[in-house]
């Protein structure tokens, strides 16, 4: 068993892959309690994004400043365009079936990438991860910072925005049941549109800062975006704060049972076991069905 | 509502049973082995999406831990054969019994969620499944509770029955298991589960309400899926001999997923259509020299495809389409309607 | 309600599919296949129509088209997302073309047929049959998957089937019938093993991708260290790794510091862990050594200047820059033939692969039958090349590991260059004492 100095770099190690998971997460989460939709290819649309980006950067076609923004846009407009084509007619139905459609979007960007893009080594490199600070035994680079801080500040904004904003109650209301949100004079489609779009680049920016600090390829990105579901489940798709937390907790688990090589290789389990328990302990009392009402 | 009895049904088995004989009979000596392997698992692989089949179309319930139940009955299957001595038949029997009550006690907490819930659950519990699955690996023959051996020689494979050691009669036996697979399923709708189960799909409560015990039968099931897939993961075994965990990844439960939902879920024909999705297409593309990512691309459209527009899927859609096309045929050889031959 | 086939309905599928389809052209004008990126270096000239003079030959070499009946040969590799191996046979298939451009074999074409698997072992078996039984292929060559050697060396030996391949699975290297022109990660992690120990590290952390075989990789570092008395810390991580911080800061932690950290992964997971420890700046505190693997300019070039010279890599072939005859018809093949496959220890093999057949075939005399072909592969001997180090064999001895001599390579300024030259993999490893002691009883001197 290791000591409590061989713990605590792992502190930190779990908080960055904390961040990481909780931008994901709250990311989904955002546009589901805009829409009332789980969407499965939040992960696979930013990875694209970052293929794209490395592309360019490579073929030296832009400036990376330029490569990066491309890569953020194309999260916006892919989920926008997605949101827009199959928003409506899929937005009377269970949400189990519009999250299932999401997952036809993830497959065919995944294949995309598979096709386009074969199995190298390749880093996408942010100017942010150059620069860093000692916390401890470990260099902490700003990347880190950043996503953590981005996870942090959306999940603030969000929830103030659909708490105190007009757009945002009626989102609010949209995904609580839109037809009664169209009767009363709400713009539902314009509504809609904005929570995609900004879904979408949030998408982005995640698939480039995951692609920074995780790695650039398809595989562990989507694996990373499965194991971030787990601290949506744990918040049961509700709170964006307790996605938040959930995720760096998860993040934290993951990373602290690392060190003990008895279980380390069990440490990618961490996320699925813990949603498995919260959720299950969550509804030990009482039925959560999931009906066309979300929440 | 009668049920119609008569010339119709009776057609319809002498089809079935008329198809049923070619496959078994006809196909292996027209086919290389290589096909007749890809047939195999074709099999296989529709009995593994029966189960999701049942599941999702006349339950209502979503699993995504379908290929992990596989992973586990192939698991225990190859455990079996190569700790006892015990026949073939009783190792597909028990490993499916095995992952049944694996299935059940496992889905039984689980199944106080439903709809979106249940599926990342499932999820998650296959994820679960899998990171386990890397450590152990599958028994190959070495000794220990695991069964799994390292060496350079590469394992043993598993044991096939004696009376279809050959990869043709491997074949055959598969589809006979496969056939009374398909007959226990149908049993299953056309009686009192497949009753309560519709009962279910339409309204949990109003069935609760009715005093049909919803617990039990969501458990029923369950059951019913893990053992479809616990006596598919046994034929897996056999038929491959070595198993990695490779074969029963998450991307793999997904497509599943998507085969499942193309070939239709309202009916059993439908599974059928889904393993000849998963096994059959990317060896025909394969053949072909198109790539397998295409077929990932498909299925994603075809997931979309299927949802907006014909929820039965290609089981439902394309006996429509056929009458469809056979009436344009008609209209178009002159042989229409009497209305239409009245208006002249 | 005259919906035509649902139409409407559709709409919205045609407009994902339009705009997938109109993405796809974008990225494919402006920047797609980044395979001639970097890796193979900036300002190359537009491909030569003939090698250069003091390169080898292709085959005959006379640059008459072949004609006639075809020599079928084939190929099964693995190619899934995450794992690719496809640029192995392809080169071989280059090389193939530029034979068939150049005389044949006496004359005649060679057709390969290049299998794709999926990690099945069930397409894997049914693969081979069809190779051996559909497609009537002669022999087998340039075959790399994870799982093959292991799914099919029993019907190999059953029909007779030679096969050259790049190994990967244990079976690759421990049954009678196959042999393959790279080392295996169990002896290439033993020479990253002896480098470090040279480098005099005191203790060692031996990490690896948990894929099955990892106590058979392990074995062998294990022995080697031992006899070294540097004692060895076995890790395994699960790919695709997803927190390769807390992955580097463990190898670390148990190295210690002043002790070394092998790794045996894939370049993009090697990639990940090396990166997140000189990030977190740990990468000065351990000696870093790699298996075969790492051996690509495009990690060089991943990488950057911040590990030049840091990093012991295991080359089981040679730089892709070497001036020797073989390495500059190999880098004209590639450039003529496969553009799009780059310059890397997977062409390399291919090649290799592809010249060690072809020198095979044009030794049959008498008919090309599926019998004469593979006993041609078996009787391979002594066929030299500037790409490995010593000359390679079949032979039928029960087991192969003909590639035992390697050389150690470190990035430097985008691309790999030499840092230790060619030595023998330790016999203190039991694999090659046998395989060493065979050479010694059946090989010339």
């Amino acid at each position: 068993m290791p000591s409590w100095e061989d713990f605590k770099p792992f502190i930190v190690t779990g908080l960055a892959l904390g961040g990481v998971y909780a931008l994901s997460g709250v990311g989904t989460v955002v546009l589901y309690r805009a829409t009332g939709v789980l969407n499965l290819a939040f992960g696979a649309v930013g990875a694209m994004g970052a293929f794209i980006s490395w592309s360019l950067i490579d073929r030296g076609t832009v400036p990376d400043g330029i490569a990066f923004l491309i890569c953020i846009l194309f999260g916006g407009v892919v989920t926008l365009a997605y949101g827009l084509a199959f928003g409506p007619p899929l937005a009377g139905r269970d949400p189990l079936v519009k999250a299932t459609a999401t997952l036809g979007l993830a497959l065919i960007m995944l294949g995309a990438m598979s096709w386009i893009w074969s199995d190298k080594a390749r880093s996408l490199n942010l100017p942010t991860t150059n620069s860093s600070f000692e916390v401890g035994d470990v260099l902490v680079n700003w990347t880190q910072v950043i996503a953590f801080a981005l996870g942090v500040a959306v999940a603030a904004g969000t929830a103030a925005f659909l708490r105190f904003t007009n757009v945002g109650t009626a989102m609010r209301a949209l995904a609580s049941d839109r037809e009664i949100t169209a009767t009363l004079g709400v713009p539902v489609l314009r509504v809609e549109a904005i929570a995609w779009l900004f879904s979408g680049l949030l998408a982005g920016a995640s698939g480039l800062l995951l692609a920074n600090l995780i790695g650039l390829d398809a595989a562990t990105l989507t694996f990373l975006f499965i194991s971030s579901l787990a601290a949506t489940l744990i918040a049961r798709l509700r709170s964006i704060s307790v996605t938040l937390i959930a995720a760096i907790v998860v993040g934290l688990v993951s990373a602290l049972v690392t060190p003990i090589l008895e279980i380390s290789q069990y440490r990618d389990m961490a996320p699925f076991v813990l949603a498995t328990i919260a959720l299950l302990w969550l509804s030990r009392h009482r039925e959560i069905s999931f009906a066309r009402r979300a929440g | 509502m009668r049920a119609r009895l008569g010339t119709g049904d009776g057609v319809r088995l002498g089809v079935i049973a008329a198809l049923l004989l070619f496959c078994l009979l006809g196909l292996p000596g027209m086919l290389s082995t290589y096909w007749i392997d890809v047939l195999t698992l074709v099999a296989i692989y529709s009995v593994v999406a029966l189960g999701l089949n049942v599941l999702m179309g006349r339950v209502g319930l979503v699993s995504l831990g379908q290929i992990a139940v596989l992973a586990l009955g192939a698991w225990i299957a190859a455990r079996l054969s190569f700790a006892t001595g015990l026949p073939f038949p009783i190792v597909l029997l028990l490993s499916g019994v095995l992952t049944m009550v694996l299935g059940t006690v496992i889905g039984l907490p689980a199944l106080r969620l439903s709809g979106l819930y249940l599926a990342l659950i499932t999820l998650m519990l296959a994820g679960t499944i899998t990171v386990v699955l890397t450590a152990t690996n599958f028994p190959n023959g070495g000794s220990g509770f695991l069964g799994y051996t390292d060496t350079d020689q590469g394992g043993t494979a598993m044991r096939r029955p004696s009376i279809a050691e050959t990869d043709p009669a491997f074949y055959r036996y598969t589809v006979v298991v496969a056939a009374v697979l398909f007959l226990v399923a149908l049993w299953h709708v056309r009686s009192k589960p497949g009753r309560a189960w519709a009962a279910i799909r339409q309204s949990e409560p109003a069935a609760l309400a009715a005093g049909v015990n919803t617990t039990l039968y969501k458990l029923w099931a369950f059951a019913l899926a893990s053992f479809l897939a616990g006596v598919a993961g046994g034929l897996l075994a056999g038929s491959v001999g070595k198993l990695f965990t490779f074969q029963f990844s998450t991307r793999e439960s997904i497509l599943l997923l998507a085969v499942v939902l193309m070939g239709g879920i309202y009916s059993l024909w439908g599974a059928l259509v889904a393993g000849a999705f998963m096994k059959l297409l990317p060896a025909l593309l394969d053949d072909w020299g198109l790539p397998a990512d295409l077929l990932t691309i498909l299925f994603g459209v075809g997931i979309l495809q299927v949802l907006l527009t014909a929820p039965g899927g290609l089981a439902q859609q394309f006996p429509r389409d056929m009458a469809k096309l056979g009436r344009a045929l008609g209209r178009l050889f002159g042989r229409g309607s009497p209305a239409q031959e009245a208006a002249k | 309600m005259r919906k035509f086939f649902g139409w409407e309905r559709l709409r919205p599928t045609v407009a994902l599919l339009a705009l997938m389809v109109g993405l796809s052209m974008l990225v494919a004008a402006c920047g797609d296949d980044d395979d001639e990126g970097s890796a193979g270096g900036g300002a190359q000239t537009t491909a030569a129509p003939k090698p250069a003079a003091n390169a080898s030959k292709c085959g005959l070499g006379n640059g008459k088209k072949a004609a006639g009946a075809p020599i079928k040969l084939g190929a099964i590799a693995t190619k899934q997302p995450g794992t690719d191996f496809t640029d192995i046979p392809n080169t071989a298939k280059a090389y193939f073309d530029c034979v068939n451009d150049n005389g044949g074999i006496n004359g005649r074409p060679i057709a390969y047929r290049i299998e794709t698997e999926q990690t099945d072992p069930g397409q894997n078996a049914s693969l081979a049959r069809k190779l051996i039984e559909s497609e009537k292929v002669l022999g087998v060559v340039g075959n790399t998957s994870i799982i093959e050697c292991a799914v099919n060396h029993k019907y190999y030996e059953q029909k007779g089937v030679y096969m050259i391949g790049s190994g990967i699975a244990p079976a690759c290297y421990g049954t009678p019938n196959i042999a393959a022109v790279n080392m295996g990660p169990r002896y290439s992690s033993v020479g990253a093993t002896q480098a470090l120990i040279r480098q005099g590290v005191k203790k060692l952390v031996f990490d690896q991708s948990n894929v099955p075989g990892t106590g058979y990789i392990s074995e062998g570092v294990e022995v080697v260290a031992k006899d070294a008395g540097v004692d060895v810390v076995h890790l395994k991580e699960n790919v695709p790794i997803q927190d390769a911080n807390s992955v580097a800061l463990k190898a670390v932690q148990q190295a210690g510091d002043g002790g070394g950290v092998v790794l045996n992964f894939t370049p993009p997971e090697a990639l990940k862990i090396l990166q997140a420890a000189q990030r977190q700046g740990l990468q000065n505190r351990v000696k870093w050594g790699c298996s075969t693997p790492c051996n690509t300019d495009f990690l060089a070039d991943a990488l950057g200047s911040a590990w030049d010279d840091k990093l012991f890599v295991n080359a089981e072939l040679n730089v892709t820059d070497h001036d020797g005859p073989d390495s500059t018809l190999y880098r004209d093949v590639l450039k003529k033939y496969a553009p799009k496959v780059p310059l890397g220890s997977f062409s390399q093999m291919g090649f290799v692969e592809g010249r060690i057949a072809v020198d095979a075939l044009l030794k049959v005399k008498g008919d090309y039958t599926f019998e004469s072909v593979n006993e041609a592969f078996k009787n391979m001997e002594g066929f030299k090349t500037d790409i490995l180090c010593k000359p390679w064999y079949f032979g039928d001895g029960p087991t192969h590991v003909p590639n035992n001599t390697d050389w150690t390579t470190t990035p430097k300024g985008g691309k790999m260059v030499i840092k230790e030259d060619c030595f023998p993999i330790s016999d203190k490893d039991p694999g090659i004492a046998t395989v060493r002691k065979w050479e010694q009883e059946n090989l010339g001197a």
